[in-house]
């Protein structure tokens, strides 16, 4: 055989091994997609103990489907411009979940998804209203005057000025990748400063739609908004064997599972925590008519960042001691999503369970 | 190598170069009989072609300029308002219901009235997620 005709059947050879493997992505594709999973619906089995507009209070039941009454209740307060089930992600991979087998009553707000009227939502309409009757419902069905809070995101936001208004109601406070300096660069608020919008309107508010939330995110992470880079990165992905594309799937799902958000309340947080506002900072927050007094943070608090996050840098989140000085800070490897849901996110559970189980200083 | 080796070499790469075009057309029609049996299939695909395996509901975009305008606050939005102010009158009468729980029971914060009320909500929840696990079936069933 002559050189240039062995070239020919190593590239013929070559081509049939691209071949083949273009053909095992897309049969594990198929697999992955026509595969059922936890999607949006939380991995651990729950009832739902209050709801109010679109709001389920989940409280976690233990193995026989009995809540894990007399322990100490934890209440998850998640981001209510996204879904809840990130923190009870999948069997084996879920924060809550963790948390509760490690021996708490463990409660998971779900925010739901605002329709029309929702527009009018407002900072205390969450904070005084939903959270705070919350709070109340666990306090009630539990018998325990004060609670430990769990946020994560927004949702953090939300428990630290609730905690900051309601301090007797709350034992510990673990606020997650909680942004409370507004001028430190990145996350959504200044990248809407940066490009010069005029924000959402308080007084004649819409409903955002899911789609502009979820262009917000794309913007602050580099290479999601470029649909070759996203398609080329899935291709990628699909070398990877199909139970892990499965968990890859249900993370997925909840990155591009955005919900709309009420425009007052984007409105007033951009209005209060925006770059040249950050009230959080200059202690002028107000929540309602009631002024925030950050000093009544006395409870013991615990705040993590990621070292990788690009929607709340974690400059941003750590500036926490600057404002409540005995808050115990803590910066993670891995990104806004990955630390407390991705496979690095077992140290972040275990630091929080030892967290809320050390006795108070 | 002989002229024979040479044959069989050329025919084996032949033969599977035909077997993976057979491969290939099975793989498209387990495509092709997914969409037809699979309603959401499509919408899944669709998203995998957006580079996103979202699931459930397709990926959220932005509608076309000339929708835009719906994006815009309603003109006529009293029945929002209206609504939104019943949603904040349901919360004030929670908080109402949880004083009166409160009070009857000297403070001391036990559920009667308000979980009461909110008992159907639950039992329907837990026998939903008891389905979910057998050790809660078997739970159910002792009770029943």
């Amino acid at each position: 055989m002559s050189t240039s005709e062995d070239e020919q059947e190593r590239e013929l050879e070559a081509l049939l091994e691209l071949s083949r493997r273009g053909r095992a992505k897309l049969e594990r594709l198929h697999e992955v997609l026509t595969t059922p999973g936890h999607y949006g619906t939380g991995a651990t089995p729950a009832q739902i103990v209050y709801t109010e507009n679109k709001l389920r209070l989940l409280r976690l039941l233990d193995e026989s489907g009995q809540p894990r009454a007399g322990k100490p209740a934890v209440l998850f307060v998640p981001a209510p411009v996204s879904r809840y089930f990130i923190v009870d992600l999948l069997p084996g991979r879920s924060f809550a979940g963790h948390v509760a087998a490690a021996g708490f009553d463990v409660f998971v707000i779900d925010f739901g998804t605002p329709t029309s009227e929702d527009r009018y939502a407002d900072l205390a309409y969450y904070v005084d209203g939903l959270v705070r009757r919350s709070v109340r419902m666990v306090t009630t069905i539990t018998g325990q005057p004060a609670i430990n809070v769990v946020g994560y995101c927004l949702g953090g936001t939300l428990s630290l000025l609730y905690s900051a208004l309601y301090p007797e109601t709350v034992a510990r406070l673990v606020l997650l990748t909680t942004m409370v300096d507004g001028d430190v660069q990145g996350g959504i608020a200044w990248v809407a400063h940066r490009m010069g919008l005029e924000g959402e309107s308080y007084d004649n508010p819409r409903l955002v739609p899911a789609a502009e939330v979820k262009s917000w995110f794309e913007m602050l992470a580099p290479g999601s908004n470029s649909l070759v880079g996203r398609v080329s990165d899935l291709w990628d992905r699909l070398d990877d064997p199909a139970a892990r594309l499965r968990d890859v799937r249900t993370m997925a799902t909840w990155v591009d599972d955005v919900v709309p958000a009420p425009g007052r309340l984007l409105a007033e947080l951009y209005r209060q925590f925006g770059p040249g506002r950050n009230s959080l900072m200059t202690g002028r927050t107000t929540v309602g008519t009631r002024v925030v007094e950050l000093a009544a943070v006395r409870m013991p608090l615990l705040s993590v960042s990621a070292e990788k996050d690009a929607i709340a840098p974690p400059e941003g989140a750590d500036a926490i001691v600057k404002i409540v000085p005995h808050a115990e800070v803590l910066r993670l490897p891995g990104g806004h999503v990955g630390i407390v849901a991705g496979r690095t996110a077992a140290s972040l559970w275990q630091r929080t369970v030892e967290f809320l189980a050390s006795p108070r200083g | 190598m002989t002229i024979d080796a040479k044959a069989a070499k050329d025919h084996s790469v032949v033969e599977r170069w035909i077997e993976d075009q057979r491969e290939w057309q099975k793989t498209a029609m387990t495509y092709l009989d997914s969409m037809v049996k699979n309603d959401d299939f499509l919408v899944h695909l669709g998203n995998a072609m957006r580079g996103s395996l979202l699931a459930g509901k397709p990926y959220p975009t932005a509608p076309p300029a000339a929708a835009a305008p719906a994006q815009e606050a309603p003109a006529d939005d009293r029945l929002d308002r209206v609504l939104f102010a019943l949603h904040e009158m349901q919360g004030q009468l929670n908080d109402l219901r949880l004083t009166l729980d409160e009070l009857r029971n000297g403070g001391k914060g036990k559920p009667t009235a308000m979980s009461r009320a909110k008992k159907a909500t639950s039992s329907k929840a837990t026998a939903k997620v008891r389905r979910r696990t057998t050790g809660a079936r078997k739970a159910g069933k002792k009770r029943g």
